[in-house]
C-alpha cells in the first residue's frame, strides 16, 4: 500500500525533527566539554564542568573570605568524594549534577533563549541566578536538589585549610595519649603485628586541661 | 607484646573461610552489644563479638567533615528516610555509635519509663528496676557532669540565656574522662577522653578472653525451630564494604545488637524471623532534631568547648529537649541559607556564632525499616506527623527566644519560607506564628528506636522485657530497637542499662 504524498512528507518531517532533537540532546549532554583534569578519579568531563561551575557560583571570588570555590579545589574534592561514596549514593550524586546541568531547559536562566544553555556554559551571574531559583523554589524537590548539591560543595570548601584558618576554625594541635587500649588495635588496614606502640610508650591519660583560645592550631 | 594475648581479628588477618564456636555470639559492638559481650565474658562465657566496621585508632580519625562521615558512617553518611526526607546517621566502626556521638548520657525520665510500663504491658522496667544498671554503667564509664572549664562560650551563652528566662538548665552528663573541649566528639576523640565502647567494654571483653571479629558482616541468623544456632556472613573490606571470605559462628545463644536499622533487616532477610507479632521493622521512631544558629556581637570562638556541654529539660514533658551543639564546621555551614557572596558573608559570622538544637519526642511520627533488594542497607519510610511538626517549630521558637535572652544580635532559624535572619524577638514571634510544611524544616534524624520493640504481649511486640525474642528460646536483641517508645532523652545510657540487664538474664541461663 502506498502512503499519500502529504502523509509521507509529514512523517518524514516528523522523523527528521525527532532525529535532529535527539542529536541536539546528545550534543548537549555529551559534546563540547573540556577533558577532565589529569588525575580525576571518577567524574566525567561533563560532571567535572558542572561541579566547577557550581563551585564558582556558590563560592565566587572576592569578599572578606577571599578564597573562591575553585581556588579551594572543590572539583577535585568532589571527584574524590563521589569516588569513595557507596555505589547507590554515587549514582544519586551523578543524577544531581545532571539535573543542575540540564535543568536550565525546564528552569532557564534569565536572558531569553541563551538562558537555556547548559548550566556550566552560563556566565557567573546567570549561574548564581539559576541556583537562587533552585534554592528558593516553592517545590520541595528542587530545594532538596540544591541543598544536597550545596552540601557537597560546602564539604569541599571547608576541606581547604586556609578557609578554616580564615574563620578561626582550624583544628587544635592535639597529641593523643598512648593508652593500654592502643596496644590492642592496629591502624585500619594494618596487621596487629604492625602496632607500633609497646608498654614503654604508654603515657598518662588526658588530664582534662582545657585547650582554650590560645591553644595551638593546625 | 600485649596485643598478642587478645583474640582480635582485623581485615588484614583473614586469609580464608572459617568457622568459630562460642557460648554466645553477639552481633554489633555499639553501646548494646559491647555491654553484653563484656558482662558475659566476665561471667565466664566464651563470647564471639562480630562487628562489621574496623577498629579506629586516633591516627585513623580525620577532622574533615565529608571524609569523616564517609569513613565512620553507613552509606557514607548519606542515609536518609523517604516520605519525610530526613538524614539519619548510623556508625560502622568498632564501638558503633559511641565512637562518633557526643557522649551525652541521660537516664530516661520517670514519665517515660512509667509510660512504657503502662502502654506496653511491662512490669519490670521501672525506675527501681533500671537504676542499679544505670549506676553500674555510670560508675564503669565515669559518667559525670561536663566541667565548667571545658564548656567554652558557646555552651555558657546557652546557660546565660536559659537563666535570663528562668528556664532550668544544667551541664550534660557524659561518658568522658579528661575532656579538653576540642569539640571533636563527632569525628572521634583525639584526646582519648570519650569513653566509647571500643576503648572500654570491648577492650575489657578482649582482655577477658572474648574473640572479636572486626570487618565481619553478619548476613544471616541460622535457626532450628525455636532455637538460634548461630550466624553466618562475609568478611568486608573497611570503607568499601567489598566482601571476601565467608564465616560462620556456631553458638548456644545469639544476641543481635546491630542497631535499630540493621537488626530488623537481618531478621527479615533470615526468613522473617521472630516476627510472629508482625512488628519486626515497624514502629520506627526518631528524635527528630532542629538546629538554630545565633550570631553574637562578641567573639564566641565556637571551636573551643565540649561538643554538647549544656542542656535544658525545661520542655521535656511538652515534647522537646534543648542542647548546645558543635560539629565539624562543614556540617554546620551546610545549614546556613543562601549561596554566593551572601553565603560567604554569613560564614564570616561563624567565629561569633553559637548553634543550639532541639530533639523532639515525636511519638506520632512513625515509620518502617524494610529490606532493600540486593543490599543489606535498609529502606527507611518515615513521615513527620503534623502535630510533631508544630512541636519542632515551637522548639525553634524557644531556642530563638533563648538566643536573644543571651544577647544574640541575630538568629538564623533554618526555616524555609520566612526571613533567613531574624533580628528581634518581635520579628521572631511574627514569623514563627505561621504554618509550616515538613519540607520547610532542616531536620536531622537523631537516635532511632522501636523496630523490634519490647512488649509484654507476644502478639504486639518482638522481645520481652529481658530482650529475648518471644518466638525463640535463645535469640536476644540488645539495641535501641527494643525500646517500646522513644525515651525523650539521649538513649545511650538507657540502652546500656537494658543491655546489662539482658546480659545478666543470659548469664543465668548459661
Amino acid at each position: 500500500m502506498r502512503l499519500p504524498n502529504a502523509v509521507y512528507a509529514a512523517a518524514m518531517l516528523g522523523w527528521t525533527a525527532a532525529a535532529l532533537f535527539a542529536g541536539w540532546i546528545a550534543a548537549r549532554v555529551g559534546l563540547g566539554y573540556p577533558p577532565a583534569p589529569r588525575g580525576s578519579r571518577c567524574l566525567r568531563p561533563a560532571e567535572m564542568a558542572c561541579v566547577a561551575a557550581v563551585a564558582e557560583a556558590v563560592f565566587p571570588p572576592g569578599g572578606a573570605l577571599a578564597c573562591s570555590g575553585l581556588e579551594a579545589g572543590i572539583p577535585r574534592y568532589v571527584d574524590g568524594f563521589v569516588a569513595e561514596a557507596p555505589p547507590r549514593s554515587r549514582a544519586r550524586m551523578r543524577l544531581l549534577f545532571f539535573l543542575i546541568e540540564h535543568g536550565t531547559l525546564l528552569f532557564p536562566a534569565p536572558g531569553g533563549l541563551r538562558g537555556l544553555r547548559r548550566f556550566s556554559a552560563l556566565p557567573l551571574e546567570q549561574r548564581i541566578a539559576v541556583l537562587e531559583g533552585w534554592a528558593c523554589s516553592r517545590l520541595f524537590a528542587r530545594r532538596l536538589v540544591f541543598a544536597s548539591l550545596r552540601a557537597i560543595v560546602t564539604l569541599g570548601f571547608f576541606a581547604h585549610a586556609p578557609v578554616l584558618r580564615a574563620l578561626d576554625l582550624a583544628p587544635h594541635v592535639i597529641e593523643s595519649p598512648v593508652l593500654e587500649v592502643d596496644l590492642l588495635y592496629p591502624r585500619i588496614g594494618a596487621h596487629p603485628d604492625e602496632i607500633a606502640w609497646t608498654r614503654a610508650d604508654l603515657t598518662a591519660p588526658s588530664a582534662g586541661i582545657p585547650l582554650g583560645r590560645s591553644a595551638q592550631r593546625q | 607484646m600485649t596485643q598478642a594475648r587478645v583474640d582480635l581479628r582485623v581485615f588484614a588477618q583473614y586469609g580464608r573461610d572459617f568457622e568459630e564456636h562460642a557460648d554466645v555470639v553477639v552481633v554489633g559492638s555499639g553501646p548494646g552489644g559491647a555491654v553484653v559481650a563484656k558482662e558475659l565474658t566476665d561471667a565466664g562465657a566464651r563470647v564471639v563479638l562480630v562487628e562489621e566496621g574496623p577498629p579506629f585508632t586516633p591516627a585513623d580519625y580525620t577532622l574533615e567533615g565529608g571524609r569523616s562521615m564517609a569513613r565512620t558512617l553507613r552509606e557514607g553518611g548519606l542515609r536518609h528516610t523517604t516520605g519525610t526526607v530526613m538524614p539519619t546517621l548510623q556508625a560502622i566502626a568498632l564501638g558503633g555509635g559511641s565512637l562518633v556521638n557526643s557522649a551525652i548520657c541521660h537516664r530516661a525520665p520517670d514519665f517515660a519509663l512509667d509510660g512504657w510500663c503502662e502502654a506496653f504491658a511491662l512490669a519490670h522496667t521501672t525506675r527501681a528496676d533500671l537504676d542499679p544498671h544505670y549506676d553500674a554503667v555510670g560508675g564503669y564509664l565515669g559518667i559525670a557532669a561536663t566541667p565548667e572549664a571545658v564548656q567554652g562560650p558557646r555552651n555558657l551563652l546557652f546557660k546565660r540565656g536559659c537563666e535570663a528566662l528562668g528556664y532550668h538548665c544544667e551541664p550534660t552528663l557524659r561518658n568522658v574522662r579528661g575532656c579538653r573541649g576540642s569539640g571533636e566528639c563527632f569525628s572521634g576523640c583525639r584526646s582519648r577522653a570519650k569513653q566509647s565502647t571500643d576503648i572500654t567494654y570491648v577492650a575489657d571483653a578482649l582482655r577477658g578472653g572474648a574473640c572479636v571479629l572486626s570487618s565481619a558482616r553478619v548476613e544471616c541468623v541460622e535457626v532450628d525451630g525455636r532455637r538460634a544456632r548461630g550466624v553466618a556472613g562475609r568478611i568486608v573490606a573497611p570503607f568499601t564494604g567489598r566482601p571476601s571470605h565467608r564465616f560462620r559462628v556456631h553458638a548456644r545463644l545469639v544476641v543481635l545488637a546491630a542497631g535499630c536499622m540493621a537488626t530488623p533487616v537481618l531478621l527479615l532477610r533470615s526468613g522473617n524471623l521472630a516476627n510472629g507479632s508482625g512488628q519486626v521493622g515497624r514502629n520506627l521512631q526518631f528524635h527528630p532534631g532542629v538546629a538554630v544558629m545565633g550570631v553574637f556581637p562578641e567573639a564566641v570562638h565556637p571551636g573551643f568547648g565540649a561538643t554538647q556541654g549544656y542542656q535544658s529539660c525545661q520542655f521535656l514533658r511538652e515534647g522537646f529537649k534543648l542542647e548546645t551543639l558543635w560539629a565539624p564546621p562543614a556540617l554546620l555551614a551546610m545549614r546556613m541559607p543562601g549561596s554566593g557572596r551572601a553565603l560567604k558573608r554569613r560564614f564570616e559570622d561563624i567565629p561569633r556564632a553559637a548553634i543550639w538544637d532541639a530533639i523532639g519526642t515525636c511519638h506520632a511520627s512513625l515509620g518502617r525499616v524494610l529490606p532493600r533488594r540486593g543490599s543489606l542497607d535498609p529502606r527507611l519510610a518515615w513521615r513527620l506527623d503534623p502535630g510533631d511538626l508544630a512541636l519542632l517549630v515551637r522548639a525553634i521558637s524557644v531556642l530563638t527566644e533563648i538566643f536573644f535572652a543571651a544577647g544574640a544580635r541575630s538568629v538564623l532559624p533554618g526555616l524555609h519560607g520566612i526571613d533567613a535572619e531574624i533580628r528581634s524577638l518581635d520579628q521572631a514571634r511574627r514569623l514563627l506564628a505561621r504554618t509550616f510544611a515538613p519540607g520547610d524544616l532542616v531536620l536531622g534524624g537523631n537516635h532511632a528506636f522501636c523496630t523490634t520493640r519490647m512488649h509484654g504481649d507476644p502478639a504486639r511486640g518482638v522481645v520481652d522485657e529481658l530482650g529475648r525474642c518471644h518466638d525463640f528460646d535463645n535469640l536476644y536483641i540488645a539495641d535501641s530497637g527494643v525500646f517500646p517508645r522513644c525515651p525523650s532523652v539521649n538513649p545511650m545510657w538507657t540502652l546500656m542499662a537494658l543491655a546489662r540487664r539482658t546480659a545478666q538474664a543470659i548469664a543465668t541461663e548459661l
